[in-house]
């Protein structure tokens, strides 16, 4: 099996995904609650994935969902990008350090909902390399 | 939570900290379909490139 396929989010309960927001939120002061309409559609959607086998954008569009679905009333898509930042990391020692920069952006502008089809582009690309 | 899980939670703290501003505390994407990033520039990558080249003289 591809080591690009794999349960990426494994590592990631739900609980660590509230510790995240809860950090970034107590940093600017910010009040950290779940809200009323995304919490629950998002914390399912995470469950539901979080021991399947994914390809890597499908990881990283999971993330990007559980962003659009806002559970926590505020730093949704700081929570989500640096979650997506960490596992992609793993794939960092496989490439040069300027390209696992890249990976890392890219990675997180998607996750933010601001990749260009460029980067997807560029993505499928390191993919490519690392999947060979 | 164990320790393992403690140590995840502060690796992943130290860069989502790190790159906090570059991001709207609202949910933007939720509200308006379109996200929202702060372009974190080319001074990271530029560092990088130029310690890649420096090695690849030695």
């Amino acid at each position: 099996m591809s080591r690009l396929v794999k349960p990426w989010l494994a590592s990631f309960d739900w609980e660590i995904v509230t510790e995240i927001n809860r950090g970034l939120c107590k940093q600017k002061h910010a009040l950290h609650k779940p809200t009323s309409d995304g919490h629950l559609p998002a914390k399912t959607l995470w469950e539901k994935n979080q021991s399947k086998e994914l390809d890597l954008t499908e990881a990283l569009e999971i993330c990007l969902k559980c962003h659009r679905l806002a559970p926590f009333c505020f730093y949704n898509g700081n929570t989500f990008a640096a979650i997506a930042r960490d596992f992609i990391t793993e794939l960092s020692p496989k490439l040069p350090a300027d390209k696992a920069h890249i990976l890392r952006s890219i990675a997180g502008h998607i996750v933010a909902g601001t990749a260009t089809e460029i980067e997807r582009k560029q993505l499928d690309s390191l993919l490519a390399v690392l999947g060979k | 939570m164990t320790e393992t899980q403690h140590k995840r939670l502060k690796r992943i703290m130290k860069d989502a900290l790190r790159i906090q501003d570059r991001f709207a505390a609202e949910p933007v994407l939720a509200r308006t379909g379109k996200g929202y990033l702060r372009s974190e520039g080319v001074t990271t990558l530029q560092r990088i490139k130029a310690g890649l080249r420096k090695s690849a003289a030695h």
